[in-house]
């Protein structure tokens, strides 16, 4: 959670991803409670109006669950459901920008792949 | 839930037309940026908002009550104003404990401990002349008046105004931490604007005596994008859609846009598509060619 904000993207999903990225490091583990709102809204000096668009949007994903009266707590399964979302968008996020980019400079499939198996 | 709302207000001094039938809402409970370039009307706007400068034309209510010499009205308003070392008689000689003497008298609710606590934070001395603070001092006893005011819509003029880059992120906590507490309203003109997007709630740009738009923040940034490229590409991708800023240099082309709900940049150019941070969206709606 205690990344820099960046102006890139919008600050309330900086901010889901924050803590999804916490949940996958162990930082913040299955039925804990996360930091509240107005917790996040100190931290990172931003509306709590923000800060809670973020938490809802985990909400909404079955990543947070609300307890009645004490707060957000990370849901069972929760790492679980993130590798998997991010799973689905790595092509989008990672694979896509990279095959254009290789497009641009007329590097071929095969010669990618090369450069991927050398890596290893 | 109460509103500050604001209706057909115009303002003229002598022949100039400072505001423009403004129409505005402030509801309770959000902190709001108000932006504008200089003359733009921000403090006139902000001096009408709270009975302290006559509208030509319009009206201001407090839940529904008019605003003008009507102290029930009043009692939930505070606007701290922007503070100098001169006055109208010249050197502003009172000190800052009579300055907050004053305030004390005049806020209904006023909070003397905090004010207390801030004095304190902010290492002012109570028994300095206004006329020998700096400019960073001046600042902190506006804040001190607007925090302790403990008025439900508290309206704060250029608060960071030659503040350092740490007692401005002090105050953005201590705006913060106020809102959570009370869950008061604030409205808050700034020209640092970066710094304070992630702040506002909502923003309001005000242009040449117009709002020119009042918008959630978040909502308003995610809408807008900075288009770059081949100029025949980046004038295909954004085609109809409301474009701002354009500038050219040779073949390449830049432009701003902000989309309406539902519109989006054409897929299939080879553009370069950025998000635009608040301050450059300022500039493309506000600056000289916008």
């Amino acid at each position: 959670m205690n990344e820099l904000l960046s102006q890139n993207k919008s600050i309330y999903l900086q901010v889901s991803e924050m803590i999804e990225t916490d949940i996958l490091r162990g930082i913040l583990l299955e039925e804990e409670r996360v930091p509240s709102t107005n917790e996040l809204a100190k931290l990172y000096t931003i509306n709590p109006a923000t800060a809670a668009k973020g938490i809802n949007l985990l909400v909404d994903e079955g990543i947070l669950y609300k307890k009645r009266g004490i707060g957000m707590f990370v849901a069972e399964g929760a790492k679980e459901h993130i590798i998997e979302k991010r799973r689905d968008a790595f092509y989008e996020n990672y694979v896509k920008g990279l095959l254009e980019e290789a497009k641009s400079l007329g590097i071929s499939s095969e010669q990618l792949v090369e450069m991927i198996r050398a890596h290893e | 839930m109460s509103q500050l709302v604001c209706e057909n207000i115009s303002k003229q001094y002598k022949k100039k037309v400072v505001l423009h039938d403004i129409d505005l809402t402030i509801e309770q409970g959000k902190i709001y940026g108000l932006v504008g370039r200089n003359g733009a009307g921000k403090t006139t706007l902000l001096s009408i908002l709270t009975a302290q400068n006559p509208a030509t034309s319009g009206t201001v209510t407090y839940d529904g009550m008019p605003v003008w010499e009507n102290q029930k009205a009043l009692d939930h308003l505070c606007f701290s104003r922007e503070l100098n070392t001169l006055s109208v008689l010249g050197p502003n000689t009172i000190k800052v404990k009579e300055y907050l003497q004053m305030a004390r008298t005049y806020y209904p609710n006023w909070d003397r401990e905090m004010e207390q606590r801030l004095v304190a934070q902010f290492d002012l001395n109570p028994k300095k002349k206004i006329s020998k603070l700096s400019k960073g001092m001046l600042s902190m006893v506006t804040i001190v008046v607007a925090l302790a005011s403990k008025a439900d819509i508290t309206i704060l003029d250029e608060p960071v105004a030659g503040l350092d880059v740490v007692a401005r992120d002090d105050f953005y906590h201590l705006l913060l931490e106020e809102h959570e507490a009370t869950g008061r309203t604030f409205i808050v003109s700034t020209h640092i604007i970066e710094e304070a997007a992630n702040v506002f709630e909502e923003v309001i740009f005000l242009k040449d005596g117009e709002i020119l738009l009042k918008e959630d923040t978040q909502e308003l940034l995610e809408r807008a994008a900075h288009v770059s490229g081949l100029a025949e590409e980046v004038d295909a991708a954004c085609e109809g859609l409301e474009i701002h800023h354009v500038e050219q240099m040779g073949r390449s082309k830049g432009v701003t846009v902000l989309l309406a709900p539902g519109e989006q940049i054409a897929d299939g150019y080879d553009v370069t598509v950025q998000p635009v941070s608040l301050q450059n969206l300022f500039v493309a709606l506000c600056g000289r060619e916008a």
